[in-house]
This record gives C-alpha cells, sequence and structure tokens, in this order.
C-alpha cells in the first residue's frame, strides 16, 4: 500500500480531537509529516518499525513478563509516527506548570510547617488527616532551599474541545524520561530528515540540567559535591531508566547496600573507603527508605537515613512526603492552592473531580456512572479504576459498596475524552489515545521544562489506558513551529 | 572511587565472560575431535560433563555418547546452573548492575549475547545441522565483546578490576584443563605421549599452533608443561595469566591504598613467585601434581582475600 492510501485510509474517531486531522483537514504541525509518509510504501515504514523494535531490544530497553516460570523480556511498545504540538501551545503549557509547581511547592512547605492553608479554611482538616500520604515524620523539616519538589511529570491530555487539562500531578518518582529521550533517538535513525526539517526542540539535554539541578541542591559548601542515584536494584521494572540516567548524567548507581548511615551522615561503599554523599536521587518510595522510620521490613533502604535528612547532612530528591499533594483527593484542590498561594487564575485547568465523601457527589456520580470514571485515591498505574462506560452492573455495585464503606479513598470524573493521534498499527495508520508527561525541574535558579516530555498512548483499540502495566506504549513528542 | 559493589560486578563479568570463552574452546575443540572418530568409536563427552555441568553419574552414562545431548546440557539446559546460557545471565546481571560504570557499547554487546542464547531458534539450530556454526557464532560474540571492551573501557581501575576477574577465570580454567590430561599419564614429565594426544588440550586453550611454532623437539609432555605453565607468551598460561593479575593487582592496590595492602600483595607475590621461578629442566625438581595443587590453592586463597578487601559491601 502507498503512503498515500495510507493517510486516506486513516479514520478518527467522532466526538474526539484527533492531534492529525481537524475537520478541514491535516494541521499545519503534521504537514510535512504527512508530506514524507505519502512517500513512503507499507514495507517501509514496517522495516523502520523492526529497526525501532531492534534497537529498543539491543539497548535492553525491556521489561521481563513471567509465563510458566520462564522469563520473557519484551520491549515498550513503541509507535514510529511522532506526536507534534506547536510551540505556540507548547509555551502555554510550560507557563501553566510552571505555575502549578510553585503553588504545589508552596503547599508542600506550608502543609509540613504551619498548616497555614488549613487555617484559612481552604483545605479541610480532615482532608490532610486522612491522607495516608501524609508524612508525620517530616513535620517541621525543612528542605534545603524549601524546594519539596524537584523532579515532576505532571499527566496532561487533550480534550475534544482541544484544551490541555491536567489529569494528575506526579510529585513522587515520576518516571518515564528515559523513554521520552531514547525515543528521541530512534526518531532520529528512523527519519533523520524529517527532524532537522522539522527544526523539532531539543529535549537530549535533560541529563545535563537534572545534573546540574542536582549539584546546586548540595548543602555542603565543596567543589564537588556528591550525587548519587538510588535504586532498588536490577529487577526494578524502572531499572533501565536508572542506570541511563546515572549513565549520562555521570553519578554512581546505588543500592540501599551500598549506603552507610555514620553520625547522621551518608557514606557510601568503596574501594578507597568511605565516602560522603551529599544529594542522593532516590527512586524508591518513602516507606522504604529508612527501615528504622518506615517499613522495618525493607531491605532497600538505608537505616538511618532519615536522622541525616532531618539534620540536613544529605538532600532527598524529591523530599520526603510528596505523596500529600498529588494524592487523588488533594488534587481537586490544586486550582484553590494557585490562587490562594499564587493570587492567580490556574492556566491549564483540572479535570472536574467529585469528592465521594461528598454526599451530593455520591448520587450524582453513580447516577451518571455510564459517563464517569472512579479512581482508588491511593492507587496509580491504570489500577483501582472503574470505567462507567464498560463496567458491568456487577462490578458497578461492588464499587459502590466500597465507595460507601470508605468514601475518601475514592474520586470521581466524567470520562474524559482522551484526543487521538496516528499509529502505525498492524500495516495501517489507526487512531488511538494519547496523553502527554512533560518534564519539569525545581530547582533554586527556578523551574525548567524539557520541551515535549512522553506522550504514552493506548495501544488497544478503544481504551483509554495509557499505562505501560496494561497495554499502553510511547511516542516520541516533537515541539515545532507550526 | 569506584563503589565495592560495583568493583564486584566487573570482576565476575569478566570472569563470566572469560568462563565462557573457555567452555566454547572447549566445545570446539571436542565436537570436531567427535566428528573425527567415526560411528565405530563414538566419541565421549564424559570429561566435558563431568568438569562443567553438576551432572549426576546416571546422567552422564545415559548422555556421554550422545554429543546432542551433551551439547544440549552444557549450553542451555535449565538444571545446569554452569551452563553458557546461565553463565551469560549472569554476566549480563553484572553488567546491568554496573551499567553507570561500563561503556554502552559494551552493554550492548552483553545484552545482545543474552538474547541470542535465549532466543527460541537458538536452541532449534543447536539441534540441527548448524551445531557448529551455532558454536562459532557464539564465539563471535564474545570475541566481539572483547574487542568492543578494549576500544571503549576507559583504562581506569573498572579495567583493572575486569582484568583481574578475566586473568583469574583464564587461570583457573588452565589449571584445570591441565590437571586432566595430566592426571591421564599419572603426572610423569617423561612420558611419551605423542603430539596427537596433546593437541586436544592445545585446542582447548588455543595454544596449538604456538606450540608447533615454538617447540621443535619431540618431549611433547615437558614442552606442553612448559607452554601451559611457565610461557610468557602464551596468553593462556599460568605464567602469563599471573603476570596480567599481578598487573592489575598493582592498579588497584596503588589507587585505592586498602589497610591490608601488604598482606595482599603478599598473598600474590607468593603465588606468582612459584610460577615464575619454577624450573622445569632440573631433574626431578618439578612434581606437577604438587604444583598444579600449590598453585589452585594458592589462587583461591588469594581471591578470597582480594574479595574481603575490596568487595566486602554486604
Amino acid at each position: 500500500m502507498t503512503g498515500e492510501a495510507l493517510l486516506q485510509h486513516y479514520r478518527t474517531m467522532p466526538g474526539f480531537w484527533d492531534e492529525m486531522l481537524s475537520e478541514t483537514g491535516i494541521r499545519s504541525e503534521y504537514r510535512q509529516v504527512a508530506a514524507t509518509l505519502q512517500q513512503l510504501r507499507t514495507d517501509d515504514l514496517l522495516q523502520k518499525d523492526r529497526l525501532a523494535a531492534d534497537l529498543f531490544m539491543n539497548q535492553g530497553i525491556t521489561f521481563t513478563v513471567y509465563s510458566e516460570d520462564k522469563g520473557i523480556e519484551r520491549i515498550f511498545p513503541f509507535d514510529i509516527i511522532p506526536r507534534i504540538i506547536r510551540a505556540a501551545e507548547w509555551e502555554h503549557i510550560e507557563k501553566g506548570i510552571r505555575q502549578r509547581l510553585q503553588a504545589l511547592n508552596l503547599f508542600l512547605k506550608d502543609i509540613y510547617g504551619n498548616q497555614q492553608i488549613i487555617k484559612d479554611g481552604i483545605i479541610p482538616a480532615e482532608l490532610i488527616a486522612s491522607c495516608p500520604q501524609y508524612t508525620r515524620e517530616v513535620h517541621g523539616i525543612r528542605p534545603a532551599h524549601d524546594i519539596h519538589v524537584h523532579i515532576a511529570g505532571i499527566d496532561l491530555i487533550r480534550g475534544a474541545d482541544g484544551v490541555f487539562y491536567v489529569l494528575e500531578d506526579n510529585l513522587r518518582t515520576p518516571s518515564g524520561v528515559s523513554y521520552m529521550l531514547e525515543n528521541r533517538e530512534v526518531t532520529k535513525r528512523l527519519f533523520p530528515e524529517l527532524l532537522s526539517g522539522n527544526k523539532v526542540q531539543m529535549v537530549g539535554n535533560y541529563p545535563l540540567m537534572l545534573h546540574q539541578n542536582l549539584v546546586s541542591l548540595a548543602t555542603r559548601q565543596i567543589a564537588q559535591p556528591v550525587v548519587v542515584l538510588l535504586t532498588p536494584g536490577i529487577f526494578n521494572s524502572a531499572y533501565y531508566e536508572h542506570t541511563f540516567l546515572a549513565r549520562t548524567m555521570g553519578i554512581p548507581l546505588v543500592e540501599g547496600r551500598d549506603l552507610m548511615v555514620d553520625n547522621h551522615k551518608v557514606y557510601m561503599k568503596t574501594t578507597q573507603g568511605l565516602q560522603q554523599v551529599d544529594v542522593i536521587y532516590r527512586r524508591i518510595d518513602d516507606e522504604y527508605l529508612d527501615p528504622l522510620v518506615f517499613r522495618a521490613d525493607s531491605a532497600l533502604g538505608v537505616s538511618g537515613l532519615m536522622s541525616a535528612y532531618r539534620k540536613g547532612n544529605v538532600v532527598l530528591v524529591n523530599a520526603v512526603g510528596n505523596g500529600v499533594a498529588d494524592d487523588k483527593a488533594i488534587y481537586a484542590h490544586v486550582p484553590d492552592m494557585i490562587k490562594y498561594y499564587l493570587n492567580e487564575a490556574p492556566l491549564i485547568p483540572n479535570v472536574p473531580t467529585y469528592q465521594m465523601s461528598d454526599p451530593d457527589a455520591f448520587s450524582h456520580v453513580f447516577a451518571n456512572i455510564g459517563s464517569m470514571v472512579i479512581k482508588k485515591t491511593d492507587q496509580s498505574g491504570g489500577y483501582g479504576m472503574l470505567m462507567g462506560n464498560k463496567a458491568e452492573e456487577r462490578d458497578i455495585e461492588v464499587y459502590r459498596q466500597q465507595v460507601a464503606e470508605d468514601p475518601r479513598n475514592f474520586i470521581a470524573q466524567p470520562i474524559i475524552t482522551l484526543s487521538t493521534v496516528p499509529c502505525f498499527l498492524d500495516g495501517k495508520l489507526q487512531s488511538r489515545h494519547v496523553d502527554l508527561r512533560p518534564f519539569a525541574l525545581c530547582g533554586p535558579d527556578g523551574i525548567s521544562i524539557v520541551p515535549g516530555g512522553l506522550t504514552r498512548v493506548a495501544l488497544r483499540e478503544g481504551s483509554l489506558v495509557v499505562n505501560s502495566s496494561q497495554g499502553g506504549g510511547s511516542k516520541d513528542t516533537w515541539i515545532v513551529d507550526g | 572511587m569506584m563503589l565495592s559493589r560495583i568493583a564486584d560486578s566487573l570482576y565476575w563479568l569478566d570472569r563470566y565472560m572469560e568462563r565462557t570463552d573457555s567452555i566454547l574452546l572447549i566445545l570446539r575443540t571436542e565436537y570436531v575431535l567427535a566428528l573425527d572418530k567415526g560411528s565405530e568409536q563414538p566419541h565421549s563427552w564424559r570429561s566435558v560433563l563431568e568438569h562443567f555441568t553438576p551432572a549426576t553419574e546416571s546422567q552422564i552414562l545415559d548422555w556421554e555418547y550422545d554429543t546432542i545431548r551433551s551439547l544440549r546440557h552444557v549450553i542451555t539446559d535449565a538444571d545446569n546452573n554452569n551452563s553458557l546460557r546461565a553463565l551469560l545471565t549472569r554476566a549480563r546481571e553484572n553488567a546491568r548492575g554496573a551499567q553507570d560504570q561500563i561503556t554502552k557499547e559494551m552493554w550492548e554487546q552483553v545484552n545482545h549475547a543474552y538474547h541470542s542464547v535465549n532466543n527460541p531458534e537458538f536452541e532449534k539450530k543447536l539441534e540441527g545441522k548448524d551445531t557448529l556454526r551455532l558454536i562459532d557464532s557464539m564465539t563471535e560474540m564474545i570475541t566481539l565483546y572483547r574487542g568492543v571492551t578494549s576500544s571503549t573501557m576507559p583504562r581506569n581501575m573498572g579495567w583493572s578490576f575486569m582484568n583481574i576477574g578475566k586473568h583469574t577465570e583464564r587461570c583457573m580454567i588452565t589449571l584445570d584443563m591441565s590437571n586432566r590430561y595430566f592426571r591421564e599419564i599419572g603426572y610423569d614429565l617423561n612420558d611419551a605421549r605423542d603430539i596427537l594426544y596433546w593437541r586436544q588440550l592445545l585446542l582447548s586453550l588455543s595454544g596449538y599452533e604456538l606450540h608447533l611454532k615454538t617447540y621443535r623437539n619431540s618431549q611433547h609432555t615437558q614442552n606442553v608443561a612448559d607452554q601451559v605453565f611457565l610461557n610468557r607468551h602464551f596468553t593462556r598460561s599460568l605464567r602469563y595469566t599471573l603476570d596480567k593479575i599481578g598487573h592489575y593487582l598493582q592498579d588497584v592496590t596503588d589507587t585505592n591504598n586498602p589497610a591490608e595492602k601488604d598482606s595482599l600483595n603478599r598473598a600474590f607475590g607468593r603465588l606468582h613467585s612459584k610460577v615464575r621461578y619454577a624450573e622445569l629442566d632440573r631433574e626431578g625438581a618439578f612434581a606437577p601434581q604438587q604444583f598444579i595443587t600449590d598453585i589452585r590453592n594458592d589462587l583461591v586463597r588469594f581471591t578470597k582475600l582480594l574479595t574481603r578487601v575490596f568487595f566486602s559491601y554486604a
């Protein structure tokens, strides 16, 4: 089949915003890509698809699926057609993320400090008190430069009206940045002329920005502070990303067993003896960080780490306790935080969210369940969700009981009409739903955001779940003038 | 400065890769020999199964004349924790754990080797007519790994630990393989076996051509002993491997200056001297059995000390 025929056969989904096609034809930012696709044949695209798969496999960008006691390595699915966003739209996204992170950092400083936002009645005290991610152990600890969120991955979606909405704030250990970078490297191999012809904004300097940011956080006044990346180990599903970042930043990749605490200082065990560590970019959840403070059965963390953190002898990135700010029930209050701390209106709106502890909201949600999604506030990755339009009566009843028993643990949102993009699947261009996770870095010198981010795509037909654990894949994301 | 765990991983990465390489060389030699023997006198894989696998006596009796079954056990069997597949898996795990310290190119080679032996097509090739090609393709992967490592890995401490690992493993294999052949002749240096007997050992250690070029008289047993134990130019001899270990040991002890530097150097010095100052030509002064046992014990003692000094992070 020719590329022209491929494009002609491409069908958008009624009621959804398509990133490539509008009612009047191909959007300006996609014109060059469409022109190139027209000149290619299906076989050319299949060959590029295979090349991409080989590149991912050879570099070990894989995850393991266990079946019949055998581990089978699979690559994270990658779709070769890029997702393209106009620079003008991106500028607005950047401003919105910057604004949101400023407010969230101020909220975390406040909530682990004198809690003025509660005293002023903006956020109900019981919402914080009942939040499992609120970490009493860090109350009163002021992280260096008062920065709690150093690295954020804020999930955005584009609705049917073409507007970007914030779906989720990931403020703990957001992952996926290595896929953003590797996707670009693979695209360079697949469509080199197209990349340079479109003047796509660069993402490759992210590791340098991150390294600079981490070094700037160190509290010891020395020329070369020791920065490390703490990983749970080779069996963690994001291990590839950990090695990728450590390698591209030139910092040691350590496991909990490589570190020890003595006299409230953290050291790593090297062939030259103990070396003091200044900054830990940890990819371990709070509860596994220190068995003396959190989970006693955790072998992933370091005993005494929290004491060194409390004394200010080591910087943890991200700070401990950030989960309270990206809790799904707190999420609904972020626009209020922006207004309260910055006296501004949110630049990127939230998806409307119903607190299930509100009896009116409870009734409304179950009366309109066919157009609602119910989410557990303490789960992520596409788990703990009920999609009202696809659920059976029995499942809805189970959720109704669970929500009634513990309403604080649930929120509901209208099912969002995630925008679609063309994907090259089974030799055809097919529309699939996507979201966008831009990565932002907050440091003493301000907030910087990499142009693009990770586009996650729900590869199953009709699916709105983009998580890799549930059949999702990814795409390269281009920011272009257009 | 290097994490102890990383130093340990790099040391074992190269030990596993070296072991894989050595076993492949031995398999190739044995396989080609098996083709030479014809159907009247089938080739026995007993010594390979005994040395490099945990096969029980009854399994060996079942498999020793079945080339494909034996090869499958050595190369891929899941219940053989020293199979080439298991060795490459462990090499990859170590490379993965030290991924920020090795080059991307190296990692891709190790990863490629791992995926190749875990490909479902791999076992089919083993049982088809492509057995020799399969062994050669694996050897080629290891050779590529060596080449890529040599041309991309910085000559820093990581390189030194890798080389200590590689040469330690090589020294062990040479000791074990030599022991197997010398035991067969009662460790008698005056035994009059012809070169055909020794050819298999020399091919298994990639030293046959060097032997033909270097040794001209007919005292093959003494010549082989000289080559595999004392020849400074043979890359799998005890002398060569220990010289290399000494070189890289000096680098890591000088750089790290550990508290137990002197005892480590003494342990290695004793071992090295036994080989360096050994003499074959003095009548009755060289007892191969004692020599092999002593060197092996000293080498084990040295590696334990090395582990304690540099890798004891647990």
